[in-house]
């Protein structure tokens, strides 16, 4: 071979090799600045998870000491004790038959406090004694291990925290690890006080300004902004949404504050506008969300069963809203497109209650309940709904297994990032619920 | 001898006191007198929600904002994630509102440099620098559709509006 063709070759072959090594590193280059793609195999492209909280107490609900007090979600016959409000009953079979429920499920450490039991849900890790309710939690949220670790980065609109309460509830949206933070946050609402006759008063009728308008307002605030050299963003910001994205937030919540403002957010699901209460607006509003933006993850909770610290009775009855409002949610999920057969349903409480009373009677001589510490207030359950096929079905864990901790590294493992979480965070985590899974 | 030697102290005495006298000069410095002001590099602190909205509507309305109404925007503020987001949605249900004070088109454009001043001042409460002034009011009359509406709500949903 003639020393031209030699070195023909020579540079025929250098090229084919990076060719080659750079059609394989380069669809790993991804827009998030990460090398590789993320390894896990995604279980479905959408995960509710519904804080089913307030503290329900395993009496009342496994065990069903009143009776089946929760229908839609399990099997039993329905509770007929005084007190409970008009509800439609369930035609089809319960949810439980749709998935795996675990009777014997744990919150196993921290105060059986609302709070502390919110922090614990969404981060996966238990607090210590001293958490402070008005800070953001210091373990990172599931909301900020989705966009960070999950590939392709995602935008806020894809994770939602849908409250039903201020207080310190808004800011479980992200925390303060330096690592994750309001970057990678969550979008957060709470309909009651938003989407409301008083919330259209404040702000329901924004000046609107013509694109040609908007660059102008952008020309000047780019100086300003360029020249103060500081950027108002991160924790005291909140998340930020980007541009388009809050365009699409503006139509959303315009909309939403005309449909309240006309009255059909006052009975939606026709059960009765006086047996229509905080939860079930609550995730009225999720059903609402999930239709509208179709996140992969939104996390939404109910309280209303709280008031059995003085009201047993009304507990009861908020039971079984909450037993309605979820089966709504799934119904919901089930019959809109993009989230049918997609999408993984959580259910779980925060805590339980005591096994024995306080002294508040109420007006049909049962006692009230409250939660502090007692073993009984640590037990819960947790139901998992998802697509035949994904989600084992009809299968019922009797036996203590699973706790709190679980539910996070089990989200992960549906949205296939959960290799991806840094392992110091994973270690104060529980495991994904492989139990649940096919 | 003694004479002399008396007088030559004398003369050595006088010469030590009064030959070395320092002239006295009266300087005159050409400083102009200049208003103290905050500088937008020194604001270290964020406003607070209730501070936020309640000079927002100072600064638009010139009056203090009633109690029900603060009330109800903090808990709209406190019930979004996105603050910028819902920020500008209260600066532009504001400016949407009777009552609001703003210059007139023709304010503006009759001295772009004393509107400048004025807006700088009112929601930054300090003045611009000259590099500042004349960016401003280079883009004012260089840009048709602007108005002082449009400036005014440039400053308040700007990053140093959100600080103090």
């Amino acid at each position: 071979m003639c020393n031209y063709h030699k070195n023909s070759r020579r540079e025929f072959l250098k090229k084919v090799s990076l060719a080659s090594a750079g059609a394989f590193l380069a669809p790993t280059i991804l827009p998030s600045g990460r090398l590789f793609a993320a390894t896990g195999v995604r279980k479905a492209n959408h995960v509710v998870f519904c804080l089913f909280a307030g503290g329900v107490r395993q009496l009342e609900s496994m065990q069903q000491a009143e009776g089946n007090l929760m229908p839609y979600m399990l099997s039993g016959t329905q509770s007929t004790i005084p007190g409970l409000s008009p509800l439609p009953s369930p035609t089809g079979l319960p949810l439980q038959t749709y998935g795996t429920l675990f009777k014997e499920f744990r919150y196993n450490q921290g105060p059986t406090g609302h709070v502390s039991g919110h922090h614990t849900a969404i981060t996966g890790a238990y607090n210590a004694n001293d958490l402070n309710i008005n800070l953001p939690p210091t373990s990172p949220t599931v909301f900020e291990y989705y966009r960070k670790h999950n590939t392709p980065s995602m935008s806020a609109l894809n994770a939602w925290w849908i409250s039903d309460s201020l207080g310190p509830y808004p800011a479980l949206n992200f925390s303060s690890d330096s690592n994750y933070g309001a970057l990678y946050g969550a979008n957060f609402i709470q309909p009651r006080t938003l989407i409301s006759q008083a919330g259209y008063n404040s702000l329901g009728t924004p000046k609107v300004f013509t694109s040609s308008q908007k660059t102008s307002v952008a020309g000047i605030r780019t100086i300003l902004d360029k020249n103060f050299g500081k950027s108002y963003s991160g924790g005291d910001a909140g998340i930020v949404n980007l541009e388009a994205d809050r365009a699409s937030l503006e139509t959303y919540i315009s909309s939403s504050f005309n449909d309240a403002v006309a009255g059909m957010y006052n009975d939606p699901w026709g059960v009765g506008a006086a047996v229509f209460n905080d939860d079930m607006f609550n995730l009225f509003i999720a059903e609402k969300v999930l239709q509208q933006f179709k996140p992969e993850l939104l996390v939404v909770n109910m309280q209303g069963v709280d008031v059995c610290h003085f009201e047993y009775t009304m507990y009861c009855d908020n039971l079984r809203k909450a037993d309605y409002a979820l089966a709504h949610l799934w119904s919901t999920i089930q019959s809109t497109p993009g989230l049918a057969n997609d999408t993984i349903l959580i259910a779980v409480p925060e805590h339980g209650r005591n096994s024995t009373p306080n002294t508040v009677m109420d007006a049909y001589g049962r006692y009230a309940v409250d939660h502090t510490g007692e073993a009984m207030s640590r037990e819960i359950f947790c139901l998992v709904l998802g697509p035949a096929g994904v989600v084992k079905t009809n299968n019922i864990i009797s036996t203590v297994e699973g706790e709190s901790i679980d539910v996070v590294p089990t989200i992960a493992d549906i949205l296939g990032f959960y290799n991806d979480i840094p392992t110091n965070y994973k270690n104060n985590m529980g495991s994904p619920l492989a139990q649940a899974f096919v | 001898m003694k004479k002399h030697l008396k007088y030559f102290s004398l003369f050595i005495i006088a010469v030590v006191f009064f030959s070395c006298k320092k002239k006295e000069t009266d300087y005159i410095y050409d400083v102009n007198d200049v208003t103290v002001s905050q500088s937008g590099i020194s604001k270290p602190n964020v406003k607070n929600t209730i501070e936020f909205i309640s000079i927002a509507y100072s600064d638009l309305f010139g009056t203090t904002i009633g109690a029900t109404e603060l009330t109800e925007l903090s808990l709209c503020y406190l019930a979004f994630g996105d603050k910028k987001f819902i920020e500008d949605l209260i600066i532009r249900n504001f400016l949407n509102k009777t009552g609001v004070i703003i210059p007139t088109q023709s304010t503006m454009t009759a001295d772009v440099n004393a509107f400048v001043q004025a807006t700088y001042r009112k929601f930054y409460n300090r003045d611009p620098n000259e590099f500042e002034k004349w960016q401003i009011v280079n883009y004012i009359n260089t840009t048709s559709s602007i108005t002082p509406e449009l400036v005014y709500y440039s400053f308040m949903t700007s990053d140093e509006y959100r600080y103090y």
